[in-house]
């Protein structure tokens, strides 16, 4: 990092072959670098009827790649300090690498490859596929990932790509040969439309020449972006399982939301952080854990994508609690839309917001994923310097009507999953 | 090129008149500073009646202290844009806050108010105790909490290892609020712990700052030695549960030594070479999670197909505790074809120890690890209060240093004197089901 340069403000590096290349400077002193391709390749791409395979192809590229092997790619990245993840979401897939600072060309070089030239071996392919159906045998009996799911399903329409983990089923999986996960790449996997961002200690001239030595020869050609049907209107609704035999309770409230771009997005972030989305100080967790005992852990969350989202509030409790935790729950919802938040919590509320922003500045890694969120939204290259003051700007009924948009009173839906039937307050 | 070992930042090291042990590691470039308070107590220090009483402790620390009333600390700490938590295990109680470094003072304030003077009243207690309830719910809902349960009350008979820190689920209906006062007022205090302060800031401040703070402090706090000692296994130890779920799973176990023992460091690279993952050399804050290519459960379990997940684990404890080896497995796969693939993998390592390969890859690894693993004031607080508590001065430094020196043959003989068949704890988990209707 030299002079005036601050991992708060990106820096635009170069197009190679269609690929948008960002630079981030690493933390003072930080001893690691990180890097992470971005591209339009998640399960809202899914072939009809062959659903899991963005997963499986995500998965599958820090596998084996280049003249690299399975285990000889662990290897290699074992004797670097380094490390490959995958990260897909209905909209894109991400390939991050993370190591020593002093290993950053060698690490970008495997990531170039397994952005490039993923081997996605038969055997690779078998293995994956016995891994993605446990998980879809876990996501439907355990409460936590069986309550995601059913949240989804219940917000979105059929044909909906945020209606979905991505996992598939046993048939689609089924149906997934390499020559589809070949094909999905060869489609999905180029430079046009695609981002890398490079937090390192190195300048821009080095870092675009490593990565027009390593990213060169990638597709420019134009691809599809994301489509979503319309959303139907709807009327709350609720949804109960009953999972026999496990020892506590999901209770979640949901919705349909905004994506980031919308204009209500800042104030309805904020709305979040006041009803669960800050730990400890939050409504919920005041309310449902810290005054009345309900449960370990309520919160929320917003999840805003390019192109929309959706909200979630809730809390784990057990089975003979979750008829008190709902309306609670339901309540705090109603209370944020209904009323406006007191000047002194929207405050405190907004200084942490602000005040955090340091914290991610902890390391590489952290710092990394400040510059991927401002990339993946379209976001200016200085948007964490411009955040505090657009969220000081912000009033409270501002938060009152935002939250009124986000929380979408008409078309929420209250998902409990776990042992209903052991609880002696069930209503049934 | 393999960086050298000693990035452990500088530390000031002192020690005030009432005992208490301080860490202070500068970092003038860092934008936070980390507080972090360990406590040599854990459920080590329970028995049965009071188990969990270290973990009820640790939240009752969050309920209010002379100067921070309910939710006082919380939000003192998060208005200005920090974090903070606690977490306890068998042999520590920690409590951590990073902030914004210009905040430093908030934590120090807040952590000498309740070192000694936490209130734990009655109704904070009561109120508590559901939310500890559903702490355990939660965990229970998993198959991997309810055979790791088994795993310990099979392995120690009278050791207090042999519960989970959450403690029994009879013992958190019974336990009193005074039970807790008591529990509080002997362990916790000047004696048995350590305070480490770690970030953005000048360290002769921050030393007048911490003697202001801390040295007023009465001194207290007894770091008590467990008289229980385990015998040796004398067979081994099996059990077959069944619950909701849709996956087998099974865990083995054997009796491992302690931290300080001389074995650490070949059971360390053991651990590496079977599983992959050592987590105290474990410094990637971006995992490719469970997998572990090349490691040797992986290879021999999830290649082959037959589990979907495998690997070992290995957290060396103040006292002797487990080795263990666990998998999931794959859709339609019998538990019998994994213990017995598992059973071939340790002859294999009985037999001819790691090949020169994985000896060079497992040290590269933990050179690597360490070299990284101080980044970031909240991991250097972390690291160097863990080693404070659980080890001597240096410990860590020449831990390093033993591992280069580890030999194959070491890890074959440690292989042969761990993996004996009258240590042996086996815990298979059969789901019935119960993935709800459609």
């Amino acid at each position: 990092m030299t002079d005036g340069e601050t991992p708060l403000r990106l820096e635009p590096v170069a197009r190679v072959g269609g690929l948008e290349v960002v630079r981030q400077p690493a933390p003072e002193g930080a001893p690691t670098f990180a890097a992470t391709y971005l591209t339009a390749a998640g399960w809202g791409f899914d072939p009809k009827g062959r659903e899991g395979t963005a997963r499986l192809v995500n998965q599958l590229a820090v596998s084996a790649a280049g003249p690299w092997g399975r285990v000889e790619l662990a290897r290699r990245l074992d004797r670097a300090g380094g490390s490959l993840q995958v990260d897909t979401s209905p909209e894109t897939a991400e390939i991050s690498v993370w190591g020593p600072r002093d290993a950053w060309e060698p690490l970008l070089e495997i990531l170039a490859a397994s952005v490039r030239r993923p081997r996605f071996e038969t055997e690779d392919l078998a293995r994956a596929v016995r891994q993605l159906r446990e998980r879809q045998l876990r996501e439907r009996s355990h409460p936590g990932s069986r309550a995601h799911a059913e949240v989804l399903r219940a917000i979105f329409p059929e044909n909906h790509p945020y209606r979905s983990s991505g996992l598939g089923d046993a048939r689609s999986v089924a149906r997934i040969s390499r020559a589809g996960l070949l094909d999905f790449h060869r489609e999905r996997y180029g430079g046009a439309g695609a981002q890398l961002v490079v937090t390192a200690p190195a300048g821009a001239a080095a870092i675009e020449r490593a990565v027009r030595k390593h990213f060169s020869r990638m597709s420019e050609a134009s691809r599809d972006p994301l489509r979503l049907p319309p959303m139907p209107r709807a009327a709350p609704r609720r949804v109960e399982v009953d999972l026999p035999g496990h020892s506590q309770v999901e209770v979640r409230v949901a919705g349909p939301s905004v994506p980031q771009a919308a204009p209500e997005y800042p104030a309805g972030y904020l709305a979040n952080q006041v009803l669960g989305g800050r730990p400890l100080i939050s409504r919920l967790f005041q309310n449902v854990r810290e005054q009345t005992g309900l449960a370990y852990g309520a919160s929320s969350h917003l999840e805003t994508l390019r192109q929309g989202g959706w909200w979630v509030a809730g809390a784990g409790t057990g089975a003979d609690r979750w008829t008190k935790v709902v309306p609670l729950v339901e309540r705090e919802v109603a209370r944020l839309r209904d009323q406006s938040v007191p000047d002194e919590e929207l405050t405190t509320v907004r200084e942490s917001a602000i005040g955090e922003i340091p914290l991610g500045l902890e390391s590489t890694a952290e710092a990394h994923q400040l510059a991927v969120d401002v990339v993946y939204h379209g976001m200016p290259a200085d948007f964490w310097l411009t955040w505090p003051g657009k969220l000081r700007a912000i009033r409270p009924d501002e938060v009152r009507a935002a939250s009124g948009r986000v929380f979408d009173r008409n078309r929420s839906v209250t998902v409990v999953v776990g042992p209903l039937s052991a609880g002696p307050s069930h209503p049934r | 090129m393999v960086p050298s070992p000693s990035a452990r930042p500088r530390v000031r090291s002192f020690r005030l008149e009432n005992g208490l042990r301080v860490l202070l590691a500068p970092e003038a470039a860092s934008p936070t500073a980390s507080v972090w308070v360990w406590y040599g107590v854990g459920s080590k220090n329970e028995h049965p009646g009071i188990t969990g009483a270290s973990h009820w402790v640790e939240h009752m620390l969050f309920q209010g202290s002379p100067r921070y009333g309910k939710g006082q600390m919380d939000r003192a700490v998060i208005r200005v844009g920090g974090e903070l938590n606690a977490f306890t295990d068998t042999d520590y109680t920690a409590y951590f806050s990073t902030v914004p470094r210009e905040h430093v003072g908030v934590p120090l304030d807040i952590e000498a108010d309740r070192m000694t003077r936490a209130l734990l009243l009655d109704p904070e207690v009561e109120r508590e105790r559901t939310v500890i309830y559903s702490e355990r719910e939660g965990n229970e809902n998993s198959p991997e909490f309810r055979v790791s349960e088994e795993i310990l009350e099979l392995a120690f008979r009278i050791h207090p290892y042999r519960w989970d820190a959450l403690g029994y689920r009879a013992d958190i209906e019974h336990l009193t609020p005074q039970q807790l006062r008591e529990y509080y007022h002997q362990y916790y205090g000047t004696h048995n712990a350590v305070l480490v302060v770690a970030g953005g800031f000048e360290p002769e401040g921050m030393e007048r700052t911490v003697r202001e703070r801390f040295a007023p402090l009465p001194e207290g706090g007894e770091d008590v030695r467990v008289a229980a000692v385990e015998p040796p296994p004398n067979g081994e130890r099996r059990a077959e549960l069944s619950g909701p779920g849709t996956t087998p799973y099974l865990e083995m176990a054997w009796r491992s030594p302690a931290l300080r023992d001389a074995a650490t460091p070949s059971m360390l690279v053991l651990d590496a070479v079977l599983g992959g993952e050592v987590p105290m050399f474990s410094a990637l804050a971006m995992r490719r999670g469970a997998e572990h290519p090349a490691s040797r459960l992986y290879r021999a379990l999830v290649d082959p197909g037959l589990a979907v997940r495998a690997g070992c684990s290995w957290h060396p404890q103040e006292y002797p505790g487990l080795f263990s080896i666990a998998a999931l497995a794959a859709p339609g796969v019998a538990l019998d074809r994994i213990e017995e693939r598992i059973d071939r993998e340790i002859a294999r390592i009985q037999r001819t120890g790691p090949t020169p390969v994985e000896m060079d890859d497992a040290r590269t690894k933990f050179q690597r690890g360490a070299a990284l693993a101080y980044e970031g004031a909240s991991r250097t607080g972390f690291r160097l209060g863990y080693f404070a508590t659980v080890a001597p001065d240096g410990f860590e430094q020449r831990l390093l240093a033993a591992l280069t020196r580890v030999t194959a043959r070491e890890v074959r003989d440690r292989a042969r004197e761990l993996f004996r068949p009258e240590a042996r704890i086996v815990v298979r988990y059969t789901p019935h089901g119960g993935a709800g209707d459609d």
